[in-house]
Parts: structure tokens; sequence; C-alpha cells
């Protein structure tokens, strides 16, 4: 083998473990908030909003404060950096990500699903009629 | 029925041209090539007529169409009425399929001069085939009744009390009710980047099954050699629509989203970037073959990954595999899409690369003749750069699908994953087209190489060290600039001597010049921005960022959306940004757009986040009443009974409010009125009979449009003293400078120029060199 060959097979290698490394560091995982709060790392939890409890947002520390029931129906607070998400009260679901802190999960992004997305939504037909 | 008849029809014509093209090159006949002609053209005007049917749907609010229905609304502007035929996932899948029919008419007439029709068109009405199958599984044009039988569908005599419906069987007494109104387009989508944006994207989509084709075709007529000079103007082209749709997809996100910058790494820009990556790698390692006759598989590979990309891609974004790791979220299209898409990759992979594993051996072989340090190993090297950048972002992407498959949990990678891989190609990709520009063909003198370097490597130098004093001073980033800086400068050194020869060449430096400016913005617009969450209480100014700010008040605008005014002052210059907020009528959710103050160095971005209602101590003479809430005072009863909002050449956006005043039994409208006229808002009072007059002082719009309400101030009547003191609402807003920012859209523009000017070079070269006809 020449020496072209080999070097370029060492920088593929160097490359992909680089890109393998990172890629191991920068997952954020999916699970519960059991989990995350035995994990400092940062997680992002599926779930659904608590409409009943608490949704506030506090200008002062402009962060938004809500309650989310995880899929094991643990409740927890989730305090999120910023305002209130879009699509936030129609979501059916909601994914927060950010990492458990001092008995609340602290979010640094809040996703939201709309059942607008989904298709066969019989009360929005009879709402158009 | 018309329309789903009209989709099969137009599946059977390009099977039949596909058929026949396939037919005309395993054996040539005037009569096939004519009738595959024939039955292309008849495809092209069947998808044709297939959106103009859906279109006229739309146009007339045909609500018993489902599509129709869930994407549109009477309310809508003709415009975005318009975009609504691509807003739902069927319609996305039509404007590909009748950009791909509409481009492919031309792809026709242009590889029939240069003798590779048949070959090219197989392969080319094959995907349009595919497309059209999407459409004939998911049908544009299925009524709403089959979606929702349920709620829909009744038996019996037809109703006479003006319901709106249809008959479905009228022999055996089924009809169907009819909404009289659409579900209306995500309000998200309503602006006028709908209507730009996603065509442009399409056209780049469907661009990049062009070098695919060709590169099929190659194999096909066992041409290893010349097909790219036919398909690089084509390749260049595809760059350049499926780049400006990315770059217009970003802007749309900075300018009305409010994502706060132009690049979110979400997995639908992302998932259109990558193919665009190889597609641009392509470009240089065909240039690199035009010069020496090497990378002759690496062209093929590159230019069928083009499109196996953007299929990955499109499944991806429309198969439901990223769950809710997106923030665009597509509909979840149901098990057929889902399989069908991935037979769709199976089938052209399956060609593609079948067919070049079939021909490998047959391929010629052109040894590397050139010394590390030319112009074709820099083109290799950075052909390389942007095939590491697309694989690392490819591999963060399908993080949910890898992860799925490794622990049976799906995740997605942090942002950052895609800043740490792509940064250390970013620094090689600026280097080397820099580098690429001096080196010389073959080989290079290292002491002219020396001379050409000093110039351009000092002016970065100096370049890096004046930004190091204005604060960017990460190691990471003094690195970016400098190579970028070193691109920048030899671009347009280079530049500058090609177009004083000839102008015609001058494509690729302009691009790179371009590249590099946008590098450059990236850094200083998302490294060194700042952020500031800010609380504006009416009428108070705010000190925040070294600016000043100052929450003005609201004015309604179309639409039930309102605009918060926020002066803006810097050194003695003022600017009103109006960021906007409204709820969504169907749904009640709060969409927000920021408003931007374009200055030459920075923008100065304001994202809304929220209005908190101050405790507003009424006065006597103030008074709030809802809509459907008689208040009474002074002995009238008063009734709002809702507003109007109009425009008009001498008054600008104005509004009336109408009131019923009752008096004595007696009843009478007033209507005042605010209009704004220049950003400045007048308020007209209205004079009931009696002398009070009514003056708007605000209308509030955290409430949804059913329960809004007025406050008006009323004169005339005795007011009180005793009026307190009142805290006034607050905006929250998000305020951020980005630095330079200007450089990323001019950069863009350059990139733009160059790519046009380089195809304008390759097609007319293509064109004019009749020695490949065969």
């Amino acid at each position: 083998m020449n020496a072209k060959i080999i070097s370029g097979m060492v920088i593929i290698v160097a490359a992909l473990i680089f890109g393998a490394m990172t890629f191991i560091d920068s997952n954020v995982e999916y699970t519960d908030f059991a989990k995350a709060q035995a994990v400092a790392k940062k997680v992002q939890v599926k779930g659904k909003w608590i409409a009943e409890k608490e949704t506030r947002f506090d200008a002062s520390t402009t962060q938004f404060t809500f309650y989310m029931v995880d899929d094991n129906n643990k409740e927890c607070k989730v305090v999120l950096d910023g305002g209130k998400p879009n699509n936030f009260e129609i979501a059916t679901e909601i994914v927060a990500k950010g990492r458990f802190k001092d008995g609340y999960f602290h979010a640094n992004e809040v996703l939201t699903k709309c059942p607008s997305k989904y298709e066969g939504d019989g009360t929005a037909v009879k709402k158009s009629l | 029925m018309l329309g789903a008849i009209l989709v099969k029809i137009t599946f059977a014509a390009a099977i039949a041209a596909t058929i026949l093209y396939v037919l005309q090159h395993r054996k040539a006949s005037d009569d096939i090539l004519r009738l595959a002609r024939l039955f292309y053209f008849g495809s092209v005007a069947g998808i044709l007529s297939v959106a103009g049917l859906l279109l006229y749907y739309i146009l007339t609010h045909q609500f018993h169409y489902y599509y129709v229905w869930s994407y549109s609304s009477t309310d809508l502007p003709l415009s975005l009425l318009i975009s609504t035929l691509y807003a739902g996932q069927e319609g996305s899948f039509l404007l590909w399929a009748l950009f791909t029919g509409i481009i492919g008419v031309f792809l026709l007439q242009y590889s029939s001069k240069k003798g590779y029709e048949p070959e090219l068109m197989s392969i080319y009405t094959g995907i349009f085939t595919m497309l059209i199958l999407m459409l004939v599984v998911k049908n544009p044009f299925k009524f709403i009744w089959e979606q929702f039988p349920d709620e829909l569908l009744k038996v019996g005599l037809a109703p006479t009390d003006g319901t709106n419906f249809m008959w479905v069987d009228q022999a055996r007494g089924l009809w169907a009710q009819i909404p009289v109104e659409g579900k209306g387009l995500n309000a998200l989508l309503q602006n006028y980047w709908m209507v730009i944006h996603p065509p442009i994207l399409f056209i780049g989509f469907t661009s990049m099954s062009i070098p695919f084709a060709y590169a099929v075709a190659g194999l096909l007529k066992r041409d290893y050699v010349s097909w790219i000079r036919i398909a690089t103007p084509w390749t260049a082209f595809g760059s350049l629509a499926l780049g400006t749709g990315i770059i217009l997809g970003g802007y749309w996100a900075y300018e009305t989203l409010g994502w706060g910058g132009y690049w979110g790494w979400d997995p639908v820009e992302n998932s259109s970037l990558v193919p665009w990556l190889v597609c641009v790698a392509s470009i240089h390692t065909m240039l690199a073959q035009r010069k020496n006759g090497s990378y002759i598989k690496t062209n093929f590979i590159l230019s069928m990954f083009c499109f196996i990309l953007v299929l990955y891609s499109t499944f991806l974004t429309r198969s439901g595999v990223l769950g809710e790791t997106s923030v665009h979220s597509f509909v979840d299209p149901g098990m057929w899409v889902y399989w069908l898409l991935l037979m769709v990759i199976g089938i052209f992979v399956a060609i593609g690369f079948g067919l070049l594993a079939k021909r490998w051996k047959d391929i010629p072989v052109v040894p590397v003749e050139h010394s590390f340090i030319s112009r074709e190993f820099a083109l290799f090297l950075g052909a390389s750069a942007l095939v590491f950048a697309s694989v690392f972002i490819l591999i963060g992407t399908s993080s949910p699908i890898i992860t799925n498959i490794l622990k049976g949990k799906t995740s997605a990678v942090d942002p950052a994953f895609y800043v740490t891989t792509t940064l250390p190609l970013g620094v090689a990709i600026a280097l080397l087209s820099g580098l690429g520009q001096i080196l010389w063909w073959k080989n290079s003198k290292s002491d002219a190489l020396l001379k050409q370097l000093t110039v351009p490597a000092i002016l970065a130098l100096i370049f890096t060290v004046v930004t190091f004093f204005f604060g960017a001073t990460h190691v990471s980033m003094i690195i970016f600039i400098f190579a970028s800086a070193f691109a920048l400068f030899t671009n347009i050194l280079v530049g500058y001597r090609i177009i004083q020869g000839n102008p015609k060449m001058a494509g690729g430096a302009i691009t790179h010049v371009g590249i590099a400016l946008m590098f450059l913005g990236f850094v200083s617009s998302a490294k060194y921005d700042d952020v500031k969450t800010v609380n504006l209480e009416q009428g108070k100014e705010v000190d925040a960022l070294g600016y000043k700010l100052k929450y003005v008040g609201y004015q309604p605008m179309e639409r039930g959306r309102f605009a918060f005014n926020v002066e803006v002052e810097k050194d003695g210059e003022k600017f009103i940004v109006s960021p906007v907020m409204f709820k969504e009528s169907e749904n009640g959710s709060l969409i927000r757009n920021p408003d931007i103050v374009n200055l030459f160095t920075k923008d100065f971005y304001v994202s809304p986040l929220s209005l908190e209602a101050g405790e507003q101590q009424q006065s006597a003479n103030e008074i709030t009443i809802g809509e459907m809430e008689p208040l009474d005072i002074a002995g009238m009863s008063i009734r709002y009974l809702g507003y109007e909002f109009t425009q008009s050449k001498e008054k600008g956006n104005y509004l009336i409010a109408k009131l019923e005043v009752s008096k004595n039994g007696k009843k009478e409208i007033v209507k005042p009125t605010m209009s704004n006229m220049t950003g400045d808002i007048t308020f007209e009072p209205a004079k009931h009979s009696s002398g009070i007059s009514f003056t708007i002082k605000a209308m509030n719009p955290t409430k949804e449009k059913a329960q809004s309400s007025i406050t008006l101030t009323v004169d005339g009547i005795h007011a009180h003293s005793d009026v307190k003191e009142s805290k006034m609402d607050t905006l929250v807003v998000e305020a951020s400078v980005k630095p330079f920012i200007n450089l990323v859209w001019i950069g863009t523009f350059s990139l733009i120029i160059g790519f046009l000017i380089t195809i304008y070079r390759r097609a007319q070269e293509a064109l004019r060199n009749e020695a490949w006809k065969q």
C-alpha cells in the first residue's frame, strides 16, 4: 500500500472516531422524570401538561413554569428559560429538554406536538359545519 | 372523482413513457421515440391538470375535498390561498412532481441534442413516475366524508333547512353534510415566505434527480467520461436552487418564526443541507475530472448520492420516524407512505449502485497524476471535507433511528454536535477554497505559490488581529476567522484578476467570496451575538444591550393580529419595531413574530415573549366592555358589537368599533375609530345624539376574538375625581444584537451570482460543443 492510501485511511478513521465520540457525548437521551432525577445529564422527557396546576410566566425571571406528567404518571414541576412555547395549550404531547435541579426539571427547550398534525380529528370537522 | 382519475391517467402515462424510453434504449426506433415523447408530454399535461384542478378546488373553496378543507379557508388572501396547494403532504408531493414534469421538458430537449435522451429520460421519467405514485397512494382528492364518515354521512331525506350538503349516493338516500369553512392554514405559515420558499426548495429537490439520472445514463451508455460535461450545468443549477431554498428557509425562520437565528440544526433543515453539500462536492470532483481524467468513480457515486440523499431526507421528514424530535414534526402519514418511501429509496439505490457495481471493472481507472501541491488535490480535499461534513450531519440527523436500533430508544443529538463536528471541516473548507484558487493544475512551484500566498495571508492575519481586539478571542474562532478571511482575500484578489480577463470565468471566485463572507457572518452573528430578556412596562424606558427600549402600545392589524410597538433608541436615532403576537383562532395558541431593525453593521432583533396585563384601575369615565356583555352607565346601556378592520389610502389601516347605545328605549349605533397612518395611532371619537362622546382607548388583544373587549373613554358625563394610579401592561421581549449578520446575506447574494455565472458558462460550453453529439 502506498503512503497516500494509508494517510487517507488514517484521516477517515480519525474523523469517524471523532464523530462517534462527539455523537455519544451530545446524545440527549429520552427518559422519564425518575431517571432524570438520578442522572445529572441533559435529557429529554416526554409527557403531558397538567392544565389544572399552576402554569405561569414570571416576567422578572423570564421563566415559564408548569407541571407535567410523564408516561409513567410521575408529576414534576418544569421551569423553562423563556416564554410559553408555541402551541402550548393545544399540544397533545410535550417534550422538555434539560436537566433535573433542586427538585424541579430545569428545561432550556420545550417542544410541542399539535393535534392538528394528526389526521382524523373529528371534532375539528364538526366545528366547521 | 375527476381528480383521482386524472392522477391515475397521469401515472399510467408516466409508466408508459418510462417503458418506451427503456425500449428505445434497448433498440432505437423513431416510432418508439416519438411515442415515448408523446406519453411523456401527456404525463406532464396530466400533472399540470391535476395541479390546476386542485388549485381550482382551493380557490373555489370546495370543502367537500378533505385536502381543501384541511389546509385552506375562505379568509385567506389570494397568494396564501394558492400556497395551500402545497401546504399538506399530498400537495407538496404534487408540487415536487409538477416541477419534475416541467423541468423534464427542458431536460428532454437538452439531452436529445446530446444523444442522451433515451437513457436519461428512462431514469428521469422513472423518478417522475414514483412521485406520481405517491399521489396515487396519498390521494389529494379524497372526499371529506371518506375521512369522517361517522360525523358527516347521513341517510334519509335531504335537509331543507339550508344545511350545506351533498349527495353521496342519491339512490340509497345517502348524503353528507359539508363544512362551510376550512380548517385554514397553520398560522405560522401565513406569510409571504410560504409563497416563495417551498417552490424554490422543491425546484432544488427536483434538480437533485438530474445528476443521478445523468450518472445512470452514462453507465447505461458506457460513457464514463463525457457525461459529466453534459451534467455539470444541471448540477450547478441544482446546487443553486437547493442552496437558495435552504437559505430562504433560514431567513424565514429568522425573520418571522422568531427562532432567534437563521439556523437551528433542525432535522428538516439538515436533511436538505446534506444533499446540497454532496452536490457541491460533486461540482468540485467533476472539475478535477475535466482537467485530468481521474475521480471517475467518485463522480458517479457523488452524483447518485445527491438524489438518494434527497429521498432519504424525504423519508426522514415525511415518514414520522423522527417523531417528536423535530420542530417541524410533519403529519404521521401512516404505514403506506413509510414503506413506499423505503421502497422508492431501495429501487433507486438498486438501479444506481447495482449498475455501478456491474460496470465497475469496465470503468477506466485513470491514476491520479498530480502532486500534493496542485489544484486537483485541493479540489479533492475540499470535496472530501464537504462529504465528511454531510456524513456527520446525516449521522446526527438520523440519530433517532440509530439510537432506536442500537438501544431500542429514540433520542436526538444536541445541536452542539453539529457545531463541534463541522467547525474543523469549515476551517478546512475555507483554507482550501483560498488555496485552490492560487494553486496550479498538476503541480505548483512552491516559490511561486509562496509569492501568491503572502498578500492574502498577511491581510487575513491583520483582519484576525483586528477582530481579536473587537472581542473574537476564542481559539477555535480565531482559527476559523483567519481561514475565512484568507479565503475571502484570496478569492477577491484572484476574482479581480479574472474579471479583468474573462468575467465569464469568475463564477468560482465570486461563489467562494460569498462562502467566506457567510462564514464570517456565521461567527459574528451566531457566536458573538448578545441576547437579553427585557420587561417593558408600557411608557417606561428600559436600557438593554446599549439600546433604550420603550413599549408604547399596540395596534390591531389584519386577520385578528396585533402589533406591539417598541421604540428603540440608540445614539439619538429612533426606530420603531413592531413584533406581532396573536391568538390563532382555530385552537387559541399564541403565535409570535419578531421584528428587526436592520442596521449596516448589525441587526437589532426583538422577539416578543408575552404581554403581562397590567392592573388597570378604571376611572369613572373609562369603561371596558366585553362583546355580548352590556354595560350600564349614566342611564345608558351600551353593547359592544365587535369591530371591523379596513384600509384606505387616506387613513391607512383603521379599525371601526361598533357600539349599540340604548337610552330611554331608543337604540343608536355609535362608531368610534382608531387608525394608524405612518405608525402614529390616532383616535377619532364618535358622538351619541345626547352629546356624550366615545373614544377608543384600547382594544384588548389578549383574549380570544369571541370574547374580545374594548376600553373606551366616555366624555360628557360627570367624571369622578378619585382616579387611581394604575399599573400599565408589561411587554416581555427577547432582545438581541446580531453583529454583522448582513455578511450572511451579502455572502448569499455573492454565492448566487457566482453560481449563475458558472451555470451560464457551463451551459454555453455544453451547448456549443457538438463533439459529443452522436
